[in-house]
């Protein structure tokens, strides 16, 4: 069974390099980006199967890319989990209009992220079974 | 009591007539018959004719008689009206009206008339002086009005009256300028007229207010006023008459502008103060719940996490020390111990500071020849802060291999002194040039470079604007590299103290 692969979106490297060990301790293939626009492409050449990624960053917001990718064929059913300082900024609609699995407020548990990130993917195995 | 003593006297003086003419009449028969005597015919022709003429007069004297019966009724009758209505004037009564002697009638009618008069002249009296009570009064009213309008005029806040029909009775100059109408030509007028379609949310507003007959409404509206969006604190008060019904309505309008602006500021700085503290303490949490879970595998994974963690908490010190700088300057609660000290000698110490740094990143500081006059009326301490973030802001933002200049300049015209501080680093986009002394201002392509907190520079401007009456500049060129300085006051020279003497080697 192949591993599954992480996009971690993060202006804060620090952030960035403990999930990153965080999941590759745990099997996970990890990628990572600074900023939207990064993401963005990686998500596109990449596809990876599932998005963690920040809401404030230079160049392309969290939001941002996200609408980027929900618009895109390619990465619209790309699960994403936000992960941010701000999570107060963001609506309840505005986290289903986007589809937004989860929103994680900052400062977080590495543990609480990887669990998150565990049952959703589960939860579409599981789906993608049913159908 | 009057009218029978009337009728008395009446009848007394009809006996007395009516005896006396006849007693007359029958003389002067007695006396004729006695001179001429015999003469039967012309006896009985005298007797007739002069019994005739008493009769006629005993009737004349009986009408007279009842005539005046008649009349003194009548009088009477007058009289006790009268009295009767000077009963309720009574305490006006004269003492020293005056008596008529003899007829009782005649004395009570006059009693009665001068009560009257007497009583008139009180209420008249009483009139007059609720007349001029009244006229003191509509004085004092106009001179009210008159000061309660000039209070009304002198408010700097829109104020705006109007009636059950929500026609314009009252406007004060600055709801004139609001609304853009002049009050004397606009008066009794809709105010939905007067107003303009763009503010049709005040009519909208004032009309409910008045007809839902709330005591008072307050709502934040928005207007654009000289092209520029203006926000209202808006208080509608309904007036009431005395059956307690509403009969208009007060509009007062407040200028909330400027507080809705610092609202919004400190709702983005404390958004922004959450997000810069939250972003140092995720790092530490994260990082300690992986030592705590056993997920640093070997002894440098540990070292690592553990440095991650040293270095955060740094951040989130110098984070927490510069919000509480710039707090305590811009509240005034800053202790400021300002006296004259050298620039050169805090340049000197702080570019001491930096140079390791420097070095490091193979960063040449160059320092032009130091200026003759350098003495300064400040606080050492705070200028020394704005020196050091100056110089490692500069070392920071410039790549290995370039140099940070320092220059300094005394402008004499001006009495200042002008320290700039010019570096070949990446230089700043010309459209985000102007924001940089923005508090949490980052610029985003240069976040690679450079850990910041987006306060330093903040607080340089602080400490030199607000603490030392200088000036802030900058002037940048991406890719070129960027100047920043500050300018402050030079101190007099008779309180300034000698450079201290420096011992060579």
């Amino acid at each position: 069974m192949s591993k599954k692969r992480v996009l971690i979106v993060d202006d804060e490297i620090h952030i960035v390099h403990v999930v990153a060990i965080k999941l590759r301790n745990n099997d996970y293939e990890v990628i990572t980006a600074e900023n939207g626009a990064e993401a963005f492409k990686l998500a596109c050449s990449e596809n990876p199967d599932i998005i963690v990624t920040d809401f404030q960053m230079p160049v392309m917001t969290g939001l941002q890319l996200i609408e980027k990718i929900r618009q895109c064929d390619q990465t619209k059913d790309i699960p994403v989990i936000m992960l941010t300082a701000r999570s107060f900024a963001i609506e309840d609609q505005q986290k289903e209009d986007l589809q937004i699995s989860q929103c994680l407020s900052k400062p977080f548990s590495p543990k609480e992220l990887l669990e998150n990130i565990e049952d959703i993917l589960y939860h579409r195995a599981v789906i993608s079974r049913q159908v | 009591m009057f009218l029978r003593s009337v009728r008395n006297l009446y009848l007394i003086v009809t006996a007395v007539v009516a005896v006396s003419l006849l007693a007359g009449g029958l003389a002067q028969w007695l006396d004729s018959g006695a001179e001429e005597g015999g003469r039967f015919a012309g006896y009985m022709q005298r007797v007739h004719v002069a019994s005739a003429c008493h009769i006629v007069g005993a009737v004349g004297v009986i009408w007279l008689g009842w005539y005046w019966i008649r009349l003194a009724g009548a009088i009477t009758s007058i009289a006790k009206r009268l009295k009767a209505d000077n009963i309720m004037n009574s305490r006006f009564r004269a003492n020293d009206k005056p008596k008529a002697n003899g007829n009782a009638l005649i004395d009570e009618l006059s009693d009665a008339l001068t009560e009257q008069i007497d009583g008139y002249s009180n209420v008249i009296g009483e009139l007059e002086k609720q007349v001029s009570d009244l006229q003191i009064q509509i004085q004092l009213t106009q001179h009210q009005k008159g000061h309660i309008e000039a209070i009304i005029y002198g408010i700097r806040d829109a104020v705006i009256v109007v009636d059950e029909y929500d026609k314009l009775l009252m406007a004060n100059e600055a709801a004139g300028r609001l609304f853009n109408f002049d009050f004397t030509r606009s008066q009794h007028k809709p105010v939905g007229d007067l107003v303009g379609r763009d503010k049709s949310e005040f009519v909208d507003i004032l009309s409910h207010s008045r007809q839902s007959k709330a005591q008072a409404t307050r709502k934040e509206i928005e207007f654009l006023k000289d092209a520029e969006l203006k926000t209202y604190d808006c208080i509608i008060s309904c007036v009431y008459d005395q059956k307690q019904q509403v009969c208009g309505a007060v509009a007062v309008l407040h200028d909330v502008t400027r507080e809705k602006q610092i609202r919004q500021m400190k709702n983005d700085f404390v958004s922004h103060v959450s997000h810069e503290l939250k972003t140092p303490l995720a790092s530490i949490t994260a990082y300690s719940e992986m030592l705590a879970d056993g997920e640093a595998n070997d002894e440098q994974t540990i070292k690592e996490f553990c440095s991650v963690i040293q270095s955060q908490a740094k951040r989130l010190n110098r984070l927490i020390e510069d919000i509480l700088n710039i707090s305590r300057i811009e509240s005034g609660l800053v202790k400021v111990e300002k006296k004259s000290v050298s620039l050169t000698i805090l340049i000197e110490e702080q570019m001491q500071m930096i140079r390791s740094y420097a070095e490091e990143k193979n960063i040449e500081i160059i320092w032009q020849k130091p200026i003759v006059f350098d003495q300064v009326h400040a606080d050492k301490d705070m200028i020394s802060q704005v020196i050091v973030n100056l110089l490692s802001n500069a070392v920071k933002y410039t790549p290995s291999g370039g140099s940070v200049e320092i220059e300094t300049e005394v402008d004499e015209t001006e009495n200042l002194i002008r320290v700039s501080v010019t570096d070949t680093g990446v230089g700043i986009p010309e459209d985000e040039v102007e924001h940089v002394f923005d508090k949490f201002y980052r610029i985003d392509a240069n976040k690679k470079q450079a850990k910041g907190t987006g306060l330093g520079l903040n607080l340089v401007k602080q400490i030199v604007e607000k603490v030392h009456e200088g000036r802030v500049f900058v002037s940048s060129k991406p890719g070129v590299g960027s100047t920043f300085g500050f300018e402050v006051p030079l101190a007099t020279r008779e309180v300034a103290e000698p450079l201290p003497v420096m011992s060579k080697g």
